[in-house]
Order: structure tokens, then sequence, then C-alpha cells
């Protein structure tokens, strides 16, 4: 039956049919790769290069999260000061600022390699490593809490014990929102911490702006996932390094880093 | 999908891979081309970090190419496994899918039906969307969807946005199936 229709149809009909399919091929070809393109174009214009700016991704229906700024570049970075949580010479060549999530996976494996890094460049004071926070409040709610927990370690106990608090705790967590907030006091009482005075100012917010000024900080810097690191060399030139990648190309950045004098 | 409708489905990419996957010309295509997939997938997160070395610093070239080589190790780090899993395939998959296209229209069998291109088409599509790390957020769906203002729907399903990754292999799987399809078809003009 198909077959008759097809022969009642005029032979230039037919031609004109065959050219519109063999067009559809190379078309879908070409539609694939504008797909590509404008995606990457788009996403990746939010990271890594100091040069380029990057469009606006408005994050409206958050409020959790805060809004892009109208051109996040890795040059917005808020200068690393003695506020920082600084792990190693304060004063080093390179300094490495890691912007992590405590609830994300990817953030709990990283963190070897960051430690890894810093028992290699750190011990004789050429790379140090700088940490703030960058909650992922749409995927990990605890996160935020368990930050100004790491900050009240910090007021507690110094710049130690908030690194011992963040470790203890990447340790602790199953990551993705699973741990038990009633925790925090645990963690701190294992480091050493008192633990009234731990959940009186845990209970007293008063480091949620400290993590929010953070969150800020990585997402106008070109932030848009954890773990974001910007790494930072001697003559100022930035970095930026996009998720848990291996030690093999973290190691690689910073030598790079390191020859920019 | 029953046993017979899947043997089925298995024996009619055999059969048409046969085919074009015997000529090495098109077994080259398919796999320069799926190695390119898996490159963009790999240095998608830090093409800005590759883009920005190799342009505008200093460090000597061994340095730089050390560099791009050590971030394919993300696969491994930035990768959960079944982003990685989907990852892999979806790059295998789109270079059989252009090759055996290709291997089509050279044969000029003049009609390719809706359903394979759009099979290709949104197979392609949707593994844009599902692919880049796995780091927390940092989807390339994150950012699309921000864009119209619905990242927080992202939250809602189980696999955070891999469910893009699993439809375009899923699809890109139906492309080639019908694809194979008509390659299998003898090529004879029907009967008056």
């Amino acid at each position: 039956m198909e077959n008759q229709n097809i022969e009642r149809e005029p032979s230039s009909m037919k031609n004109s049919q065959n050219k519109n399919n063999n067009f559809m091929i190379p078309l879908a070809i070409i539609i694939g790769g504008v797909i590509i393109a404008v995606s990457v174009i788009y996403s990746s214009g939010n990271s890594a290069s100091n040069l380029r700016t990057a469009g606006v991704a408005n994050i409206k229906e958050s409020n959790t999260e805060p809004q892009r700024a109208e051109s996040a570049t890795i040059n917005n970075i808020r200068p690393v000061t003695d506020k920082d949580h600084i792990l190693g010479n304060p004063n080093a060549q390179v300094m490495v600022v890691e912007f992590s999530d405590l609830e994300c996976p990817f953030c709990k494996s990283f963190h070897p390699t960051m430690q890894q890094l810093i028992d290699e460049y750190g011990k004789d004071g050429r790379v140090a490593w700088v940490y703030r926070h960058f909650p992922l409040d749409s995927i990990h709610s605890k996160a935020r809490k368990e930050a100004e927990a790491t900050e009240c370690a910090g007021e507690l106990g110094g710049n130690t014990k908030f690194w011992a608090y963040v470790d203890r705790l990447f340790e602790v967590t199953p990551s993705n929102n699973n741990l038990d907030l009633g925790e925090l006091p645990n963690i701190a009482e294992f480091v050493g911490l008192d633990r009234t005075r731990f959940a009186q100012c845990l209970d007293s917010g008063k480091y949620a702006q400290h993590v929010a000024d953070d969150l800020a900080d990585a997402t106008s810097s070109g932030g848009n996932g954890t773990p974001y690191s910007v790494v930072i060399a001697p003559n100022g030139k930035k970095f930026a390094i996009s998720g848990a990648q291996p030690y093999a190309s973290v190691k690689s950045v910073i030598d790079i880093a390191l020859q920019e004098k | 999908m029953s046993s017979s409708m899947h043997s089925n489905f298995i024996q009619t990419i055999l059969e048409a891979g046969q085919k074009v996957f015997s000529a090495p010309s098109y077994a080259i295509t398919a796999v320069a081309l799926a190695v390119a997939a898996f490159l963009f997938a790999v240095w998608l997160p830090n093409i800005g970090l590759v883009t920005d070395v190799f342009t505008h610093s200093s460090a000597p070239i061994g340095e730089k190419l050390r560099l791009a080589v050590t971030l394919l190790g993300g696969i491994r780090t930035n990768f959960s496994f079944l982003s990685a899993t989907y990852t892999i395939l979806i790059a295998l998959l789109f270079g059989m899918n252009i090759a055996m296209i290709a291997y089509y229209l050279k044969q000029r069998v003049p009609v390719l039906r809706r359903e394979n291109f759009f099979a290709g088409i949104f197979g392609i599509a949707s593994g844009v969307l599902g692919v880049g790390c796995a780091a927390c957020g940092s989807f390339i769906l994150t950012t699309t969807l921000s864009f119209i203002g619905a990242s927080g729907a992202l939250a809602l399903l189980p696999l955070k946005g891999g469910e893009f990754g699993i439809l375009s292999v899923i699809l890109l799987g139906a492309s080639i199936y019908l694809i194979s399809r008509k390659i299998n078809d003898p090529l004879i003009c029907p009967p008056r």
C-alpha cells in the first residue's frame, strides 16, 4: 500500500523529499555541534580564566543561594589576609584558596589531595592552603551550619583547632547531607574543645555572616561547584581548578604557578 | 524488553556494525570521535584552566602538556562511578553513531527516517546536559537550569541530573539501532 502511494507521487515531489531528508543528517550534526558549543561557552564562562569574564547565571528561585555577580571573574577573589584560615606559611610564594562544602563527597575526597600538597610543598614554605566556605544549600542544606561549626572551633581553639575540626568532620561525615548535626558537638569534643562553649557559639549563629561572605566570594570569583580552588602565583596570576582533580594535576598547576614570578 | 526483542536489537546492531567497521576508515572515524568526545567531557570542567595555561603561561610546553594529560585522571577522582560509566558510554556511542551515519550517507540511501534524526539529536543534546564533572553542583545542567530559574528542580531528581546522562545513552543506543536497521536493509528497488 505504501509502495503504491509512493508510486503515485510525482517524481518532482519525491526528489524534493529526498533532498530534504538528505539535509537532515548534516543538520542534525550542526545542531548537535551548536548545542555543545553554546553549552561549553556558557558553562565554562563562569570559571577558570583570569582574563575572561563570564555571563550572568541568575539563580532566581533559591533565596539561600547568592545571586551571581554581574561578571564573575577569578580576579574578584578576596585577597588573602590574616583573617583567613591558612595552613602553612602565610607568606608562601603560592597560595591555594580552596572553596569547599563540608557535605560534598568530592570535597571529602579532595581533602587528602590538599593535605598531600601541603606535605610536599608546605613544609619548606613554598605553598600554603587557605580554606573558605562554599556551602551548596540547594543540595546540602546542612553544610552551612557545619561551616559555622568550623568557625566556632577556630574561635575557641585557634587555627589549629579549626583545621583539626575540618579534618575530623570530613572523616566522620558520610557526605551528601547525611551527617547528623547532633554530631557537631561530639566532633568539637573529639578535637579537644569545650562542648558547652562550642554549643553556645554554634547556637548564637554569630558566624552565619562570615560563611555567607565566603560563599559570595566563591561565586563572584567564578566558582560554580565544589571543590573550587584558586591558585595564586607569586606574580598575582591566578589559576582556577574545578572539581576534585587528581594530585598530579594539582601538583602540575602548582609547578606552573611557582614559575610565574 | 523481552529476550527475543533484546537479541534482535543486538543482532541488528552487530550486523550493521560488521558492515560499517570492517572498513578501516569508519572504524578510525568512530574511535577518533569517541576519543574527542571523551577528552571534551573530562577537560570540560577545567577548559578555562587548560586554555589559560596554554595561552598565557610562561611555563615550558612539557609542563603544559603534563597538566593536560594528568587532568584526564579526573575521570577517576572527579566523576562518580555512574557518571564515569555514562560519560565513557556516551563518547563511544557518539563515535559509533556519527561513523554509521557517514557510512549510511555514503551508500547514497536517500531516506533517513525522522525517528533516527530525532533520536540522534536528543541523544547528543541530553548527553551535553548530563556531561560535566560530577563535582558538586557543576553540571552544565545546573547552569542551564539556573538560567531559566529552576536550579532547585535538580535537587528533586534522585540522581541530581545524572538522569540526563542515562537518557543520552538510551537515545544514542536507539539512534544506532535505527540506523543499523536502515544499513541492514537491502538496497533494492521495491516491486511495482
